[in-house]
């Protein structure tokens, strides 16, 4: 469903991602981690098209982000770091307003929305101005926004950042509902990246770890934990080593 | 390009939720109206004073449009360069705070659907301003008999103005994430743009060439042929390029987000 390959982003001098592949099977949920600055954030951007690679590539959904890109953004739903909200809107018309711009068919989009509502628990304020919404709430129109058009790749970055324990615990309780099998068929593709780890040991049953612009981690959870450490501990010593200032050899 | 349309809807409907498209509408038709009424009074008091004098020759030369309508017109083109800079100024700086931008560039659009959007709503607003120029020497064609194909050559005029300041605007805006640096950034290039010929007439520069280049960069001798009624397909070349180009540039201006 995702697959990266060498995905690498330099900004000047500085090497934000470096030689970055995965794949991600269907209905996989995968938890992103990594200290701040590690390259998360720049690796989901090249994901979601925002910035492309300055090497590598990435196929979503069978569609390359360089020689297809509007067919992979189609397939991708995206909650960036911040949430990309029009204050002044409604959160219908602005989820009407995304479905619209992802392409859903005129006909389905106040379906789309309606469902998006019902699942983020918004369907008692979708007559509310966003700009007026708490931060729990503006949250999960931001996750509405992402599943709106029903996309095959969920890429959420930080979720739950700022929320409060009991707003942390709904937006998890959706996020696993989202990855739950419907009909019988897997749905939603998840990349969840957090620095929070007991939120990926409730939500992923995998584990990708960044560190300095590269992967240092691919694993399942069960397997990394097997042995009784915790992911506390596999996060500190593997993200003990400073590599940020390395210079990649031989890079272009 | 089909969601050229989308973007537009979008930032119109924006713009009436802000009180910034009502305070431009009420202050531009108060000016409209004060100049009016002076340009009417002024013209008065020229056909008073002509009859005084019994100067029945020029009172022959004196017409509407060259004498009322010309003049109000090149005074709202004027009055657009401050407030076409307070409608441009959010189109793509607010994207920016609003972290909006980052699901404009990563859903299924291209950077023209976004940019062409963009204008098409800043220039359906100039259209609305439009509207309100032509609402007053609408009236005279009751009192008086003005040419109606000259009225309507300068009412083009003052709208393809007002396009070329969209655009000018919106590529200021696509620049700065600060609204207020948008606006100061646009009224700054728009009088630039406005005392282009004044400079060219100081003569500093020497050449010939570039004084010519100077009075066909700026929008007033453009301006003038069409309130005269001349349009001339060189007029109208004048704005197609200056849009075209500012469009350009807003475009790569958009898409060097990417390569940041």
């Amino acid at each position: 469903m995702i697959e990266a390959r060498q995905l690498s982003k330099r900004y000047g001098d500085v090497h934000a991602v470096q030689g970055v592949s995965f794949e991600v099977g269907r209905g996989e949920v995968v938890g992103f981690l990594g200290p701040n600055g590690a390259g998360k954030t720049t690796t989901m951007r090249m994901l979601t098209g925002f910035v492309p690679p300055t090497d590598g590539t990435a196929v979503i959904a069978g569609h390359d982000i360089f020689s297809d890109p509007l067919a992979a953004r189609r397939a991708i739903g995206y909650l960036p770091e911040t949430l990309p909200l029009y204050p002044e809107m409604s959160v219908r018309s602005y989820l009407e307003y995304v479905a619209r711009i992802k392409d859903v068919p005129r006909r389905e989009r106040r379906g789309a929305v309606d469902r998006a509502l019902e699942r983020c628990g918004l369907a008692h304020v979708a007559r509310r101005v966003i700009g007026t919404l708490s931060k729990g709430y503006r949250q999960r129109v931001g996750i509405a926004q992402a599943i709106v058009h029903d996309p095959e790749v969920l890429i959420l970055d930080e979720p739950t950042v700022g929320l409060d324990p009991l707003q942390v615990r709904e937006i998890r309780q959706l996020l696993r509902d989202l990855a739950n099998p419907r009909d019988g068929q897997p749905q939603h593709t998840v990349i969840l990246s957090t620095h929070i780890l007991p939120e990926v040991e409730a939500i992923c049953r995998r584990v990708i770890l960044m560190n300095g612009g590269r992967k240092v981690v691919d694993a399942p959870l069960a397997e990394l934990t097997k042995d009784g450490r915790s992911l506390d501990e596999i996060f500190a010593r593997e993200t003990a080593r400073d590599v940020t200032a390395e210079p990649l050899e031989g890079a272009r | 390009m089909k969601h050229v349309s989308s973007v537009a809807g979008r930032e119109l409907r924006g713009l009436f939720v802000s009180p910034v498209a009502y305070i431009v509408l009420s202050l531009f038709s108060l000016i409209g109206g004060v100049f009016f009424t002076v340009t009417v009074a002024a013209f008065n008091e020229w056909v008073f004073r002509l009859q005084q004098f019994q100067a029945f020759d020029q009172l022959q030369e004196l017409n509407l449009n060259e004498h009322l309508i010309g003049q109000f017109y090149q005074s709202m083109a004027v009055v657009l360069l401050f407030l076409v800079p307070g409608i441009t100024m959010g189109l793509f700086a607010s994207e920016k705070t609003n972290g909006t931008q980052e699901l404009l560039l990563t859903s299924p659009l291209t950077i023209w659907d976004i940019v062409l959007g963009k204008f098409l709503a800043g220039a359906l607003f100039v259209l609305l301003l439009g509207a309100v120029v032509a609402a007053f020497p609408a009236l005279l064609f009751a009192y008086g008999d003005p040419e109606p194909l000259q009225t309507l050559s300068g009412l083009l005029g003052v709208v393809l103005v007002g396009l070329t300041y969209v655009a000018i605007g919106g590529f200021a805006s696509s620049l700065t994430r600060s609204q207020m640096v948008a606006f100061l950034l646009t009224f700054v290039l728009l009088l630039v743009l406005l005392i282009l010929p004044a400079i060219a007439d100081l003569d500093v520069a020497g050449a010939g060439g570039m004084g010519e280049f100077m009075r066909w960069l700026s929008t007033e001798s453009h301006l003038e042929d069409l309130v005269k009624g001349l349009v001339d397909t060189q007029h109208l070349a004048y704005f197609a390029v200056m849009i075209t180009g500012f469009l350009v540039l807003t475009k790569a201006s958009v898409e060097s987000v990417r390569w940041r």
